[in-house]
């Protein structure tokens, strides 16, 4: 019984290994190495907790924190985009003025893009959206949504919480269209994604899913 | 035994599944941002601002959940990336002075090594890059050891925030039992 147990164990403990290794990159984090333990009870400090939408960060080339470590010459990275990932929480995302209960944001007003503070992006070399130049250089974006197309603006007023545009800072803008997501996203995502031309800067939440082609020269 | 084998089955469908995934899931170690002057993006949108933005951090926040951090999930002597994911990174909207030298305004990094009774918190120029792990100590800018403060109130998720001081800002870090400032003039 006692040998059984041990077979078992080992074998268990293996499959966690085998397990995972699959799942994580393969540079481990001393911390998430850590075998999970019950929390004590622990009094937040009372300095700053974790936000609900927490913030997030993507690079073009696709995960190029990464791939610079794998390759420390890479060359500079071409975009990066700061957000929050706001939650649907059961609510509905986008619809028209006339839905006032349980909505997130109506159409044909401005959204951030996110949640918190203004939507980042930062662009290291000239970029071409739509046949828009844009110059190397930070920049916050914003959205008018509709159902079939949002409009993408680019705005100058860095540093800036998302609930006030300042229209008087927009750089340039661009319809791109909306889609239908056939997998809905609970959180609110961006991701870069390789194109022939460059890269799409893909947004979704819930049932709706928007692309905007990116080229760099 | 053959329980096990649906198990080990189980485990490598699971994790396929999610490596076919594109879209990411939240962070384990959701990351966030602090300014100096504090609050700086929503001071701006209510016109209160009394003083330019000076710096501003980005870092993930790993938790305690219930592990003792400094010594033993943090090793002492070893270099630490300040949070989790992402190297930290810190940047100055104008030049400042740090332990007596001038940072010039820009993007940094910043990265520690944790001791008992005191670190060397390390600012870097290699930005954009992954964790410590090919940390390269030639493209340091500024080495400066700072003493421990031992706090009794526990921090249960990592932070980063600034505080005012005479002179310029503090950099207060803190996590478990364990909170340092960096002070900062300007």
């Amino acid at each position: 019984m006692y040998t059984r147990k041990k077979i078992l164990f080992t074998a268990l403990f293996f499959t966690g290994l085998v397990f995972t290794a699959c799942s994580r990159p393969a540079k481990k984090n001393p911390e998430e190495n850590m075998v999970k333990q019950i929390p004590a009870i622990i009094k937040d400090s009372n300095l700053l907790s974790i936000d609900r939408s927490p913030m997030d960060m993507i690079y073009f080339p696709v995960d190029y924190p990464k791939e610079k470590m794998a390759n420390p010459g890479l060359q500079d990275p071409l975009a990066r985009v700061i957000y929050s990932r706001p939650q649907k929480n059961g609510r509905l995302i986008f619809a028209d003025t006339s839905v006032t209960k349980n909505v997130i944001q109506h159409y044909g007003q401005e959204w951030r893009l996110g949640a918190n503070e203004a939507t980042e992006i930062e662009f290291f070399k000239t970029a071409t959206i739509n046949g828009k130049r844009i110059a190397p250089g930070r920049y916050i974006i914003y959205c008018i949504p509709s159902p079939d197309k949002w409009k993408i603006i680019f705005n100058s007023n860095l540093f800036s919480w998302g609930l006030h545009m300042d229209k008087n800072k927009d750089i340039t803008e661009t319809d791109i269209a909306a889609i239908n997501n056939d997998r809905p996203a609970e959180y609110f995502t961006m991701v870069f994604q390789n194109a022939a031309y460059g890269c799409n800067l893909v947004m979704e939440w819930g049932d709706v899913k928007a692309i905007m082609p990116i080229s760099f020269n | 035994m053959r329980s096990l084998l649906t198990l080990i089955i189980l485990c490598f469908s699971f994790s396929t599944t999610r490596s076919q995934s594109k879209m990411p899931a939240l962070d384990k170690s959701p990351m966030d941002m602090s300014y100096y002057p504090n609050n700086f993006p929503l001071l701006k949108i209510q016109d209160k601002i009394t003083e330019p933005l000076i710096a501003r951090v980005v870092y993930s926040r790993p938790q305690k959940a219930g592990r003792v951090i400094f010594g033993e999930l943090i090793e002492y002597g070893k270099v630490w990336r300040l949070g989790a994911n992402e190297a930290t990174e810190i940047e100055f909207y104008k030049d400042v002075k740090i332990s007596n030298s001038k940072i010039k305004k820009g993007r940094y990094t910043l990265y520690c090594i944790p001791y008992a009774d005191k670190w060397t918190l390390i600012l870097n120029k290699e930005t954009d890059t992954w964790g410590s792990f090919k940390y390269d100590m030639k493209k340091d800018l500024l080495r400066v050891t700072i003493p421990v403060q031992k706090q009794v109130e526990l921090t249960e998720e990592f932070v980063m925030a600034f505080e005012k001081i005479s002179g310029g800002a503090a950099l207060a870090i803190a996590w478990d039992d364990v909170k340092l400032t960096l002070p900062i003039s300007f």
